[in-house]
């Protein structure tokens, strides 16, 4: 009963807000505050480290990112002789679809090594990307250099490129890729078929005679045929021969890729055109890798 | 050591054979030295342990290199690498042999594996230069880089496979009695 009429006048005095707390309380508070603030901060500093961890792999993706750009400009460079050997060709009669302008719009993933045969009848390169990551048969896979191979196999997490080391007329792997000379894209026309492995050269044979081509250029792939992409630099001219029934030459082409010690080689993805009735779908694909190149 | 754990140890070097290796091997020497250490291993397991685990062994490394690093066909090494086991296993099973004839075996299995391999790629075209130029340039360097390889691992390889008979034996003695 007296406990009661105790609790219903505490409650009285404390339920309007007051000015000041009654000393005990400020003792009470102080003391048991001075306990939490030891644990509290240790507790925030370790909370914060862990948070740190954690926006590391941000800034790890952040570095990606920017390393793409970095390689989306080098191949820049290439692309720029195209559009204006292009723009030289164009005149005002030709009626140009929106699908030819776009075609030529590659997207570089970049992929890392992971392992390395050197076999000499059977060299191969695996590498980290897979169906999962949007990599089919066939696409052509470049370095920093130039065009090191396409990929042959693919399961979703790895893929396995084989070099152009492997080109022959004979094997069923590789099919001969078609190759101009960089400044001379409308006058030359040769055919990759071969590689000749004890002078490690890559022949390009069925070069008509009166072929502009000489020693020292630079040769790219045509992306004639629509198979390889357009663009990729494979090596330079060493050696012109007339080749063996004497209607075509043949030369020999020094590659720019070096196959040992890579760590990262980026895939090229082409977007494929199919026929006419899809114009409007790739237009949107298309549009949804320009904002990607530009949001990267 | 039993057969799990030498299986397990072949599998990390064949691991370390396309990933370690092709940074510690000299960039102008890299397509001449080719890592063949597995095959090594099966042709020590041939001669002191028996013939049926380096056949065993053999296949399944052979078909493991041969997936991982599929380019043009899965089955040259699957097939010569358990045919050269087992055959090693046939001739040299459980004999009494010093290290040079040892070596000198491991040194002509690989010769004969390796000239196989490019026969068989020669006789569906897929090979690349004539075979003295394969000769000088990779099989011949690559084999003194398995016999090397070979005479490092030669005391703990040879412990390590006579162990793996030796328990055989005694648990079909146990049984027995």
């Amino acid at each position: 009963m007296v406990g009661f009429i105790i609790c219903i006048i505490l409650i009285g005095m404390t339920i309007n807000g007051r000015d000041k707390l009654t000393m005990p309380e400020q003792f009470l508070k102080d003391s048991i505050g001075s306990v939490q603030k030891l644990i509290y901060i240790p507790a925030s500093s370790v909370s914060n480290f862990f948070s740190d961890i954690a926006e590391l792999k941000q800034i790890y993706k952040e570095n990606e990112e920017l390393r793409q750009v970095a390689a989306l400009y080098a191949r820049e460079k290439v692309e720029y002789n195209f559009v204006a050997a292009e723009n030289e060709r164009l005149q005002q009669a030709l009626e140009f679809k929106q699908h030819q302008q776009e075609m030529y719009d590659y997207n570089y993933l970049i992929a890392q090594v992971i392992a390395i045969n050197n076999d000499p009848n059977n060299p191969t390169i695996n590498i980290n990307l897979g169906s999962n990551h949007g990599i089919t048969k066939n696409m052509a896979v470049v370095t920093v250099d130039g065009l090191l191979g396409i990929i042959t196999n693919v399961s979703p997490f790895t893929s396995t490129i084989t070099p152009i080391t492997q080109l022959n007329s004979t094997s069923p792997v590789f099919s001969a890729i078609s190759a101009t000379v960089l400044g001379k894209e409308s006058e030359s026309f040769g055919v990759l078929t071969d590689y000749d492995a004890e002078q490690e050269r890559i022949v390009m044979s069925l070069i008509d005679e009166h072929d502009p081509m000489m020693k020292d250029d630079v040769v790219i792939t045509s992306g004639i045929g629509n198979l390889y992409p357009r663009g990729l630099l494979v090596g330079t001219v060493e050696m012109i021969q007339v080749g063996d029934f004497g209607l075509t030459h043949v030369a020999t082409v020094k590659p720019f890729v070096k196959m040992n010690q890579l760590t990262e080689v980026f895939v090229v993805q082409m977007n494929h055109v199919v026929d006419q009735s899809t114009t409007e779908q790739e237009l949107e694909t298309t549009d949804l890798n320009d904002n990607q190149k530009e949001g990267e | 050591m039993n057969i799990h754990r030498i299986v397990l140890l072949m599998l990390a070097i064949f691991i370390l054979e396309g990933s370690l290796m092709p940074w510690l091997i000299p960039s102008s020497l890299a397509d001449r030295l080719i890592p063949h250490f597995n095959f090594v291993l099966i042709i020590f397991s041939a001669l002191y342990s028996s013939r049926h685990y380096a056949l065993g062994l053999g296949l399944g490394f052979g078909l493991l290199q041969d997936i991982m690093y599929y380019g043009n066909a899965i089955g040259i090494h699957f097939f010569f690498m358990g045919i050269i086991g087992y055959g090693v296993g046939i001739l040299f099973e459980r004999k009494r042999l010093n290290v040079l004839v040892v070596i000198s075996i491991i040194g002509l299995a690989y010769l004969a594996y390796d000239c196989a391999v490019y026969g068989i790629n020669y006789l569906f075209r897929l090979a690349n230069g004539s075979f003295p130029w394969a000769l000088i340039t990779h099989i011949l360097p690559s084999l003194f880089f398995q016999l090397i390889f070979a005479i490092i691992v030669f005391i703990p390889a040879r412990k390590m496979f006579e162990k793996l008979v030796v328990t055989n034996y005694s648990d079909t003695s146990e049984e027995n009695l």
